[in-house]
């Protein structure tokens, strides 16, 4: 008795790595070699998808335990108590929102790179305009059109750096230079932003009939992500003068241009507008989907809950994220500091590996029954060894940007706050206004 | 637990919920589907069918379906009855729909246009 549409094992892989691939993750992978004496960028990406690959099985154990679109919530809420796993998930969809706002930041930046007339402004006003209109509509991306889009893409980049080691016959030296240990250690933090979002793939459990695919399609993607971003640092780095790159918010752009001129120009803003589209697209998704939820649950405002009587799509959540998302986009703007919320997403992404280790362990011992299609192998020395190791990422990450760390933790406290004070009121409200009413009728049992 | 017949009784006070609400029945004029509602703690299996914005119930499971929702026999038959919403099992994880993203939202949709918030 199977379900009439399941994914398949290409559109699981192309959609976790998918959700990773955007402009911003290209800088990123850039701003890794420039933490590095060489050109050992390739061993810091290496490393963080290695270790990315801990998180996974930790993802996978708990998708399989627990196979379900509400995703963390349901992990943590399961594991430690609701209100944790609420003040995460609250703060982790506005650390969503400000990669969305770093992310078309960015991608206007290239785009004004490439078509000078136009401002960096109306860019981001069409591409929000573009994506809010898509997910009101209801317009899904197809999983032909995923693959496509994904194996396209870095399909594209192998090819550009194969040219590039063509153009300057390339040559392995430095490949291991890395200028000391904090500097691999601060590198590898940063690294782990390149892979942030692969695990949103695990809602896409309830489409799919064997949870043991979408634990296989994590793995996979981790792994081909790791080898592109690690070649494209390397054939960056290698290519461009350090100094140039060090200051680019577009460094991936003059990569291009140094390779091949204007051709170079146009072809990475495709492959950029290609990252960007299914970034942008599942950021608003998954980020509206959770707050129409959360109203539902009456944890956010009830108004948020609203729904399209045409295309069924929340659109109340959908238009708020419309606007959060452009006023972070502007501030980013303004200030130039997109490099912040790169980070506090590299910091915040590294503490969600690190409830999910702890989460596994908790489980392990809470509901040692429960029937688990995939166990990590060794006990709890792989979530053990998860928590510990992003549990060091991210204190290197918030060294390398105190500023970060501050909105990080500023971040958290807000959402306790919140979640203490706010949830309670919000819910008080709606029993007032909504007594209990029992429709069922009541069972009576006859006692002998 | 509740009992087989229990969970018969609110899909009936559910459809009957639907019917009338015949805004509802022209929003779901185009959406086809299969649903297959099981209890995984008693034997209880039953298929609501919506063609052409009509639904039908049916008892025991269909060949193929759209979407199948699990939970224990309780929080069926609570939910459809309308006593509990949707959203506070989907979250911990007692209630398990399998289907595509839009389909859940939809299906919570419907249970908040025939019962409300």
């Amino acid at each position: 008795m199977g379900l009439k549409k399941v994914l398949t094992l290409r559109t699981i892989v192309a959609t976790s790595a998918g959700l990773t691939l955007a402009t911003s993750t290209f800088v990123a992978a850039v701003q890794v070699a420039g933490f590095l004496a060489g050109n050992a960028a390739w061993l810091a990406i290496l490393t963080s998808g290695l270790l990315c690959f801990l998180a996974a099985a930790c993802f996978s154990e708990l998708n399989g335990q627990l196979p379900s679109a509400a995703g963390i919530r349901l992990y943590f809420g399961r594991a430690f108590n609701d209100n944790l796993a609420l003040v995460i998930s609250l703060f982790y969809m506005a650390v969503v929102m400000g990669i969305v706002g770093a992310e078309s930041f960015i991608l206007a930046r290239v785009l004004s790179y490439a078509m000078p007339a136009i401002p960096p402004l109306v860019w981001i006003i069409v591409m929000f305009v573009i994506a809010a209109w898509i997910n009101i509509r209801g317009v899904k991306i197809a999983g032909n059109f995923q693959d496509i889009i994904t194996y396209g893409l870095m399909l594209s980049i192998i090819v550009l750096v194969v040219l590039a080691f063509g153009k300057i016959n390339f040559r392995p030296e430095n490949l291991t230079a890395v200028g000391g240990p904090g500097n691999l250690i601060q590198a590898v933090a940063l690294g782990v932003f390149i892979f942030v979002g692969f695990e949103w793939v695990t809602p896409l459990a309830e489409e799919s009939t064997d949870t043991k695919l979408i634990s296989k399609g994590m793995l996979i993607a981790v792994g081909l992500l790791s080898i592109v971003y690690a070649l494209f640092a390397v054939a960056v780095s290698s290519t461009v003068p350090k100094e140039a790159l060090k200051h680019s918010v577009i460094p991936h752009l003059l990569f291009a241009e140094n390779l091949l001129g204007k051709t170079g120009v146009i072809w990475m803003t495709i492959i950029c507008l290609g990252a960007s589209i299914t970034t942008f697209n599942a950021g608003l998704l998954s980020v509206s989907r959770f707050l129409y939820a959360s109203a539902r649950e009456h944890v956010l405002p009830t108004c948020l809950s609203k729904v399209s009587l045409k295309y069924f799509t929340p659109w109340a959540a959908i238009l708020t994220i419309f606007f959060v998302g452009l006023a972070i986009s502007i501030i980013v703007l303004i200030t130039k500091r997109y490099l912040i919320f790169i980070n506090i997403a590299a910091a915040m992404e590294s503490l969600i590996y690190v409830l999910a280790g702890l989460a596994v362990i908790k489980l392990r011992q809470k509901t040692p029954a429960d029937q688990r299609p995939y166990t990590i192998p060794g006990g709890i020395i792989l979530p053990g060894l998860t928590v510990v190791v992003f549990a060091v990422l991210m204190v290197a990450v918030l060294i390398t940007d105190k500023i970060a760390g501050l909105c990080l933790a500023a971040g958290l406290f807000l959402s306790w706050v919140y979640v203490i004070n706010g949830v309670p009121v919000l819910r008080e409200r709606h029993r007032k206004r909504h007594p209990v009413r029992r429709r069922r009728p009541v069972k009576i049992e006859l006692e002998e | 637990m509740a009992e087989h017949s229990e969970i018969t009784a609110s899909l009936r006070a559910f459809q009957e919920g639907y019917n009338k609400n015949k805004r509802l029945k022209k929003m779901n004029a185009d959406w086809d589907r299969v649903v297959l509602v099981q209890a995984n703690d008693i034997p209880s299996e039953h298929t609501l069918i919506l063609r052409k914005g009509e639904l039908t119930i049916q008892e025991g499971p269909p060949e193929k379906p759209d979407i199948k929702i699990i939970s224990d026999s309780e929080t069926l038959a609570d939910m459809f009855y309308g006593d509990i919403t949707p959203t506070q099992p989907y979250l911990n994880g007692t209630l398990k729909v399998l289907g595509t993203e839009d389909d859940v939202v939809r299906l919570d949709f419907i249970s908040l246009m025939i019962w409300g918030e």
